[in-house]
């Protein structure tokens, strides 16, 4: 995406609400969704628009979990942190990516290809320990099978499976 | 999706696509049992439908498929099974995909104990119509109960509430018909009606199966409350993970729009009243009800002094009454069926139903709802069939971040609103996570400690500051620096939270640790006097060794352990390298003979 | 007229108008409360300190509440420093001096009112700012709006975007001298403030060479108006000059 296709495309966004700060978390989340992370010519746009400071935008931005202030990986991998996954193991699945990817939850690999995220629950505790790569689930997840996974979508095709 | 005219001899085949089956393959089955059904071609008598329906509850076993009206229930169906149930609907079952109990297989929903002990109200149509189709919930009886409270005056309704005995479901337990006859008091215009879909207690999916498997309920409910109170806008304010939830809701709303039962005029009545959704952004403290209503209004989700009642001044500093998910849709039924009826099931103070999502180390884990008062004891041993491979039971958490872990003592006590807050627990939203003795009480109160520092919004003194110290000092005991004093300083801090914090997670968040120190003192001494971890969780004092004679060299733990610690032959007895052992417990966990040996890590 | 009521505080009759907030009843009366964060200068209390807590028999109920924000409604009995409240404000004090370690005068303040010793609390290496969100309100208050909480949680804290210096920002100090703990921090030469990570250049009066303020907050502060070139007092002299120079003919 070029800069002047960006700037389009946030102008867009921001167009598409009434200039009122109740619309601020849904412009921010749009921004997320159509760029992977709020850029900073997205905040200054939206705070114009709505006549708020940009300050109360970047407050948001970094208050709000699902709104991040840098590019996530192209394969965001969720490793959910709720009681009963935690409870079966999801810790020991974090520390295999780490050997695996050698990033902690929150930070991205240097080739832009995996984010690794400890997220909260995703409400599927049933099947714990769920890891997410996207939109995909991997249920009751051993640890032996982690670094398989991740290969398959190093190569880029077994995404979905 | 076409359920306009369902007919008697049109047979249903129930394929529950809950987010958990969802993510156990269901839309493959539901996809693969069509392909078969086309193939195998349908009897001239009997029409099959595949429907593809909200949470059947018993995710553990998904995905479950359900033929009716025959009522037959097959479990963990994979997409190769297609052939086999379509071609079976006539004739004897597929024994292989049904519930087994003493090993003999059960055929209906009823016979299956994880579903004959459960009452169903807000569920009832979750798991059974397909969420999507208007026509199959007015089909149910839905939006019966609103065009009988269209019929009443807004206190008529109110009192109908009232006599229901319906509490907030949300964990609170204020009465639902004191809050709307508060919001309808005022004479101060716009009113609004929110709801509070951010589920966030990790380990709770109640309000997010109910979106997803009944949305229309959760919107009738909504009008119902919009009447009583005045309001004319609506918000369902839905948590960011629950994206299918949110889908369905939007698809609700859409079509109750285009039948005329949202909009200009709420069937026909001349009442007006607009619904929509805000997308939460995903901060465990916006179910906090000022926090939520922060965050609708476009800004950062800290709560404010709670002083002044949100029923006064809430959302855009308007009269507001926000109610939770299962509160709104158990309305429905109060108005279709009468107050007095909802009144008969439940406690004397805990009326109705309360679902509960049961997760952990239970051997039937999943989504259940049951009569107010009805004991642990039944929920985690009738209903969830006891512990994951009979090892000893040995807490049940309830209320998530903001509630306690609750002893075998307690199993017998009925849950209700009030009981369990009197022994120092609490019955919470409704998640319910079963421990057995492979976890660590101090562990525990960490992981919620560790949840609470990252969710709380930071804005007062004692919930920011109080759960940096806790959780230093947690961590310190359970990695074997614990000292004496340790457990009155944690108390101090608790109890300080608890009094002088801003907001409702503020004051609910020592309570996991309180509550592990209230019931498992002796576990954090062994911590911090023995530099133990009675349970083998804590990594730093706990090492694993197999016991020769137990071991029968199947070499499970050998593929479980991460860390290549563990050695020997195939059909020999198996060695463990304390050195590369990082006391994970794979290895307990993939033992079928006990071989696995918890001791104190020795330097 | 609102409805007057009569309360005890710590034993002493006060009387306040109804809805009136306990703590300024309180000062009235001359009791003291402590507080940190919150400031005669703003309407809005955002009572996040939580040291001026104290304990109010209501109805034969007793709980805990905030003073700076609690609407007196009806009568009611105060404790200002009931053993329950003495020992909760001691571990909140020990919870902010073992935040802000580095605050200068914090420290001796909270000494006088004690707090919870203990060595096995973590300290927060030096940290000043106790996030009581009084910079956030005066600048918002300005209209400036150039800073902010930013983060949640333990991580929370008060920035610029980005960490940057800002484009709404004056320099003008609001924030730091309104800070009860000294934790902006910024710097002056002769011609230079820095503060918020930006240089703002400063305006002295034409008259007596004083600082007049950065050129941003001159320029901000007199709106649409023309910008002054003297201080206040050297403009007042001058009025006071011309008048004389005026008067003296007539």
């Amino acid at each position: 995406m070029t800069d002047q296709e960006k700037g389009e495309r946030i102008r867009e966004i921001v167009a598409a609400y009434p200039a009122d700060q109740r619309h601020a978390l849904a412009a921010l989340q749009d921004m997320q969704h159509a760029f992977n992370f709020i850029p900073e010519e997205g905040l200054v746009e939206l705070a114009k628009h709505l006549g708020c400071p940009q300050a109360q935008l970047y407050s948001m931005a970094t208050f709000y979990k699902a709104l991040s202030l840098t590019p996530k990986g192209e394969y965001i991998v969720k490793i959910c942190n709720g009681t009963a996954c935690h409870l079966r193991g999801s810790m020991n699945l974090a520390t295999s990516l780490k050997s695996e990817l050698g990033i902690d939850p929150g930070q991205t690999t240097e080739d832009g290809l995996f984010s690794v995220e400890l997220v909260n629950c995703l409400g599927s505790c049933a099947l714990a320990p769920v890891m997410v790569v996207n939109d995909t689930y991997h249920n009751r997840l051993r640890v032996e099978q982690v670094p398989g996974i991740i290969d398959s979508y190093r190569q880029g095709g077994a995404s979905d499976e | 999706m076409n359920s306009a005219n369902t007919t008697a001899t049109t047979d249903r085949i129930l394929v529950c696509c809950g987010t958990g089956c969802i993510a156990n393959g269901a839309l493959e089955v539901a996809e693969a049992i069509e392909q078969q059904i086309a193939e195998q071609g349908s009897s001239a008598t009997v029409q099959l439908k595949v429907c593809r329906t909200g949470c059947s509850g018993e995710c553990e076993a998904g995905p479950v498929v359900r033929f009716m009206p025959r009522d037959l229930m097959y479990y963990r169906v994979r997409p190769k099974d297609a052939q086999a149930i379509v071609a079976s609907l006539e004739g004897a079952p597929v024994e292989k995909l049904m519930h087994k109990v003493d090993g003999k297989a059960v055929e209906h929903m009823a016979d299956n104990p994880f579903y004959a002990l459960q009452h169903k109200i807000v569920l009832a149509n979750v798991g059974v119509i397909d969420p999507l189709s208007l026509d199959e919930y007015r089909a149910a009886g839905g939006y019966e109960g609103l065009a009988r409270a269209l019929k009443m005056t807004p206190e008529q309704i109110i009192d109908e509430v009232d006599k229901s005995g319906l509490r907030g479901k949300g964990g609170a337990g204020f009465p639902t018909g004191r809050k709307w006859r508060t919001a309808a008091g005022y004479d101060v215009f716009p009113k609004y009606i929110v709801c509070n879909g951010d589920e966030g207690d990790p380990g709770a999916f109640m309000d997010g199966s109910t979106m997803e498997g009944c949305p229309h309920a959760v919107l009738e409910g909504m009008a119902i409350g919009a009447l009583a109170i005045g309001a004319e806008e609506g918000i369902l304010y839905i948590r960011d993970e629950y994206a299918l939830a949110r889908d369905h809701i939007q698809h609700a709303i859409d079509d109750a729009y285009a039948a005329g039962i949202l909009g200009e005029s709420v069937m026909g009545s001349g009442h007006r009243l607009d619904l929509s959704i805000v997308r939460g952004g995903g901060a465990f403290v916006c179910g906090e009800s000022t926090a939520l209503m922060a965050s609708i209004e476009g800004r950062v989700g800290e709560p404010r002094a709670k002083y002044i009642r949100s029923v006064q001044r809430g959302l855009f500093d308007h009269p507001t009454v926000l109610n939770n998910v299962e509160t709104l849709a158990s309305i429905p039924a109060i108005l279709r069926d009468g107050g007095s009826a909802y009144a008969q099931i439940g406690t004397d103070s805990s009326k109705g139903t309360k679902v509960f999502a049961m997760v952990g180390k239970v051997k039937h884990t999943g989504l259940v709802e049951v009569p107010m008062g009805t004991t642990l004891r039944t929920l985690v041993y009738d209903i969830g069939g006891g512990i994951i491979g009979d090892r000893p039971f040995k807490a049940i958490q309830t209320g998530g971040p903001s509630g306690g872990c609750i002893p075998e003592s307690l199993l017998d006590l009925p849950v209700d609103f009030d009981t369990l807050t009197e022994y120092g627990a609490m019955m919470g939203s409704g998640g319910m996570i079963v421990m057995d003795d492979c976890s660590c009480m101090v562990e525990v109160a960490r992981y919620y400690v560790d949840f609470l520092c990252e969710e709380s919004c930071g804005k007062c003194t004692p919930c920011r500051e109080g759960l940096r110290q806790m959780r230093s000092i947690l961590t310190d005991i359970c990695e074997g620096r614990g000292k004496p004093g340790d457990i009155e300083l944690l108390e101090r801090i608790g109890h300080t939270m608890e009094d002088a914090s801003l907001c409702a997670l503020g004051k609910t968040a020592p309570n996991p640790v309180l509550s592990t120190i209230r019931f498992f003192r002796e576990e954090y001494e062994a911590h911090i006097s023995n530099k133990e971890c009675p349970a083998g969780v804590c990594a730093a004092l706990t090492q694993f060794a197999i016991e020769a004679d137990a071991c029968t060299g199947c070499g499970m733990c050998t593929k479980a352990c991460p860390a290549g610690a563990i050695s020997g032959d195939r059909k020999e007895a198996h060695m463990i390298d304390p050195a590369k052992c990082i006391a994970c417990g794979s290895c307990r966990e993939a033992c079928r003979f006990g071989a696995v040996l918890t001791t104190r890590r020795t330097a | 007229m609102s409805e007057m009521l009569t309360i005890s505080i710590d034993g002493k009759e006060c009387t306040c108008k109804k809805g009136e907030y306990l703590y300024d009843v309180a000062k009235r009366n001359g009791i003291f409360i402590p507080t940190f964060c919150r400031s005669d200068a703003f309407e809005d209390h955002r009572a996040c300190c939580r040291i001026c807590i104290v304990e109010v028999e209501e109805g034969g109920r007793t709980k805990v509440v905030t003073s700076c924000v609690y609407p007196v409604e009806r009568e009611c009995s105060v404790q200002t420093r009931s053993e329950k409240i003495m020992e909760e404000r001691s571990v909140v004090m020990a919870l902010l001096v073992h935040r802000a370690p580095e605050a200068p005068s914090f420290k001796n303040m909270v000494g006088r009112m004690g707090a919870t010793e203990t060595d096995r609390l973590v300290t927060l290496d030096g940290e000043k700012c106790i996030l009581c969100g009084l910079c956030v309100q005066a600048c918002n208050a300005l209209g400036t709006g150039a800073i902010s909480t930013v983060n949640r949680g333990t991580e929370k804290k008060i920035d610029t975007p980005y960490g940057k210096g800002s484009d709404a920002c004056v320099g003008c100090l609001s924030c730091a001298n309104v800070c009860p703990t000294g934790a902006i921090e910024y710097s002056e030469t002769d011609t230079t403030r820095t503060i918020w990570n930006r240089d703002f250049e400063l305006v002295r009066c034409e008259e007596c060479g004083q600082v007049m303020g950065t050129q941003n907050s001159v320029v901000f502060a007199a709106a649409d108006e023309v910008v002054p070139t003297m201080c206040d007092s050297c403009r007042k002299k001058h009025l006071a000059d011309e008048m004389m120079a005026t008067y003296r003919y007539v």
